[in-house]
């Protein structure tokens, strides 16, 4: 039941529509603080770099289609698995998850005008940009980053890798780290003050559960990754020797900074999926989510107890056997809050009336694949069958069945879900249906395989192998199922790009359950009318609240009419604290981001003094956006 | 415009469809902002502290074999020097709540000279151990200059902070928004108080 305008309203819509109204054109873009368009800018940046991604990884497949492959170089090899990775988990799930899809959709969700701080919400999204630019700049005279995405030293020190590439890796995941930082506070806080009045947090939708346990997870995660850079830059361009074990240095201190961000990003990655999937399973069953508050808490758990589990990366290295047994006995007990969540699709899907139609068939994929994943995860606990797979081919059918199957395929799932609410139009289901058989069977024929090419001794990261090594005819098949599965993504963004334009008009289609679908679609810059209140966790269930918005609308109560505004709430019950005045466009996060562009470019060119002008720059920049004032 | 200042029509029909907006029991979300930030530096500094304990435990001489062990007095001075300089802090964000510009203004201008005279002092520390080993010596040398840099560092973001806020309590007064900066300010330089007493006890760990 979308709040519907009635004509005693529209002098209050059309004020609305004034004081929210986009800058036309390309400044428009550059200068927007609206967390719609700063969401459409994540999607289509970390879409191409995707692509990017995709087409680096079927370099890989069609290099390794055959014994003695010669399509690419052994150096060019190390640097497409390099890149591969740093794209698919830096540039392209958690932009994709956090920035697109969070962006868009949380302020919408909980019943916000914008994001806490829609400044600080560009600057990441540029800066974002930017740390992409600077990584991919490297590929130009084959400077891209060549020790495999966990960077291990000493194979990443000066000695071994004396060009450039490693300082391309080290500088440029700071310089990333800094957007996800800010975006991890931007959320945190703005689930936590900006919910529609009366959205206690037990009526919060479990989507936004899970976005605020990743930028939990990423704020607490990130200082690890940066540190870890920046001890490796000072070892590679200062001479000195954190990771040097002939000058007291350990080459484990960079394993175990590296993991202990490592793996809480594995469920910064997969935490934002799970909420995607408890969006679309209610909306497609018919029924409101089995165990809604130990989901919630399942949600808060995994994040949680992935900090205690990084040494498990770390099995053959030669820790002490208690350790070893300590992370062996954390990384099981993360299966429990896993299994909660699970058996929680599961059961709805089974108790509620499914409707098959894309957005439901691809969140069935990832319950598959997460079952899958997650099996060989535990295989990979136990210590002597880790020590005996370590390094192979069967690690990467693990992490590609979580970080694929589980993780991208809700990513998948949501496009389709969501598309309707972001275009005002409807994808054609025939094709989405198609799409995700071949990307189901893509994943499977791509993925399944390198379970028995590990446990055969394949190793991960050999740009080719011999003849007689047993390992042609799965390597066939895998270069087979990655043309297939690309097949499958292609049919998607076709699907999705020609339905933009020739796709059915469509408001609400599914009937969805949360806020984001009170409104219209596209949603208005100022997001809804009437700023809605909750009483429930189902806000399009249970239809007394829209009845009461409506009637508000009608009467003119609740619209925030008189400024750029929303209403802030208290953390806990969202009773209304206040009313803040949202900051309008502004051209200095681009230009903050592009001076921090430079300082970086400068530490990679090693003209430190140059690098600190731009710092102080980006800080001149900063304190120019304080200009407008609005309520903090 | 603040939900207290609220006037006017549109005030009635958001006090009658939301309710009466009340600030006092909730802090502002630029204060979250900064608590959450300040919470990751928090992560940075337990992550190089955690390094300085790591490395030392793989090393069997620390401080190696040719330098000597970490002097304990003046590092101790200097933080609770820096300590001292909160009061100053603390100070402008009270007279800030009473809307006292002028006092604020005088209080953060007093605590920056006062912090300023920490990091020369730190800087002079610094340059003399530097002259005793070097960071490109050993690992404990690294760990060493590094974790106090990066202290350092958050000392001369603080400053920078300091006379920013100085210049836009003078150009535009102690509006709610600079009101809650100093707040901000105040929250920023007790973490990095606390997180000097956790550097210097790292530091002179050695010798204890």
């Amino acid at each position: 039941m979308a709040t519907t305008v009635p004509r005693e309203a529209e002098t209050y819509v059309n004020r609305l529509e004034l004081i929210w109204k986009p800058r036309p054109g390309l400044l428009g873009w550059l200068t927007t603080t609206d967390h719609k368009r700063i969401g459409i800018l994540y999607f289509f940046t970390s879409l191409l770099l995707f692509g990017a991604g995709g087409a680096e990884a079927l370099l890989m497949r069609t290099q390794l289609l055959g014994p003695h492959g010669h399509v690419i170089s052994p150096r060019v090899y190390d640097q497409m698995f390099t890149l591969h990775g740093i794209t698919m988990i830096f540039l392209f799930v958690i932009p994709m998850t956090t920035g697109a899809f969070g962006n868009y959709l949380l302020p919408l969700m909980i019943g916000a005008r914008d994001m806490a701080f829609p400044r600080m919400n560009a600057v990441s999204y540029w800066i974002y940009l930017c740390s992409a630019i600077f990584m991919y700049i490297s590929l130009a005279g084959g400077h891209a980053p060549n020790a495999g995405w966990f960077d291990y030293v000493p194979l990443a020190s000066k000695r071994f890798d004396p060009g450039v590439n490693i300082d391309f890796y080290g500088f440029g995941l700071i310089f990333n780290s800094l957007s996800s930082t800010a975006a991890a506070i931007n959320f945190i806080v703005t689930i936590f003050k900006m919910r529609a009045p009366g959205m206690s947090l037990n009526r919060m939708p479990l989507f936004c559960y899970a976005f605020l346990a990743a930028s939990f997870a990423l704020l607490f995660a990130l200082p690890a990754l940066s540190l870890a850079a920046l001890l490796l830059e000072l070892d590679r361009n200062l001479g000195f020797h954190f990771y040097d074990p002939a000058h007291g240095g350990s080459v484990l201190l960079w394993q175990n900074l590296f993991w202990i961000f490592g793996h809480p990003e594995v469920y910064i990655i997969i935490l934002p999926a799970f909420g995607i999937a408890t969006s679309i399973i209610p909306t497609f069953t018919h029924r409101r989510m089995v165990l809604f508050p130990l989901v919630a808490l399942a949600e808060v758990m995994v994040a949680f107890l992935g900090f205690g589990v990084w040494a498990h990366h770390m099995f053959t290295v030669g820790l002490p056997t208690s350790a070893t047994i300590y992370f062996a006995a954390a990384s099981l007990i993360i299966v429990i809050p896993s299994a909660i969540q699970l058996f929680a699709w599961i059961a709805t899907i089974l108790t509620g009336k499914p409707d098959f139609k894309t957005p439901l068939l691809f969140i069935v994929g990832f319950i598959i694949y997460f079952i899958l994943g997650g099996l060989s995860g535990i295989t990979l606990a136990a210590i002597p069958f880790d020590q005996q797979v370590h390094d192979s081919y069967y690690v990467i059918a693990h992490f590609h069945m979580v970080i694929f199957g589980a993780a991208v395929f809700p990513i998948l799932g949501g496009m389709y879900y969501w598309f309707p609410k972001v275009t005002g139009r409807m994808y054609n289901e025939r094709v989405g249906k198609a799409s995700f058989w071949l990307t189901f069977l893509g994943t499977l024929v791509t993925f399944f395989p390198m379970h028995i090419l590990g446990l055969l001794g394949m190793p991960r990261r050999n740009y080719t192998y011999p003849a007689h090594m047993g390992w042609t005819l799965m390597n066939l098949m895998e270069s087979i199922g990655a043309y297939m599965l690309a097949a499958g993504l292609l049919t998607i963004v076709l699907n999705l790009f020609l339905s933009m334009v020739f796709g059915k008009q469509a408001d609400d289609p599914f009937h969805g359950d949360t806020l984001e679908w009170s409104t219209s679609s596209p949603p208005a810059p100022y997001n809804f009318v009437v700023i809605p209140t909750v009483t429930t966790p189902y806000g399009m269930y249970d239809t007394e609240d829209r009845r009461r918005d409506n009637k508000r609308l009608a009467r003119g109560e609740g619209l925030l009419d008189e400024g750029h505004e929303t209403p802030m709430t208290t953390a806990q019950d969202a009773e209304l604290v206040e009313v803040l005045e949202m900051p309008p466009h502004s051209i200095w996060p681009p230009v903050c981001a592009l001076l921090l562009s430079g300082m970086f470019a400068m530490l990679l060119l090693v003209h430190y003094w140059i690098a600190g002008a731009f710092l102080v720059l980006a800080g001149m920049a900063l304190l120019a956006w304080h200009s407008h004032e609005e309520h903090a | 415009m603040s939900s207290g200042e609220l006037s006017g029509g549109g005030a009635t029909r958001i006090v009658k469809a939301l309710g009466r907006p009340d600030p006092r029991h909730s802090a502002p979300s630029g204060v979250w902002g900064m608590a959450l930030f300040l919470c990751a530096e928090v992560a940075l500094f337990g992550t190089i502290i955690g390094s300085y304990f790591y490395l030392e435990s793989v090393d069997r001489s620390w401080p190696p074999h040719g330098v000597d062990r970490p002097e304990v007095l003046l590092p101790a001075l200097a933080t609770t020097y820096l300590l001292i300089t909160l009061l100053p802090i603390h100070l402008a964000a009270r007279c800030s709540r009473r809307g006292k510009r002028g006092a604020t203004v005088a209080a953060i201008a007093l605590a920056l000279l006062a912090q300023c005279g920490y990091l020369a002092w730190q800087i002079v520390l610094f340059a003399d151990d530097l002259h005793r080993f070097s960071p490109r010596q050993t690992a404990y040398g690294s760990i060493y200059f590094t974790m106090l840099a990066v202290h350092h560092a958050h000392v001369l973001l603080g400053l920078a902070l300091d006379l920013a806020l100085i210049s836009q309590l003078l150009a535009r007064g102690l509006t709610r928004y600079w009101l809650i900066a100093v707040r901000n300010l105040a929250l920023y330089w007790y973490v990095v108080g606390a997180l000097a007493v956790c550097v210097l006890f790292t530091q002179i760990s050695p010798s204890l």
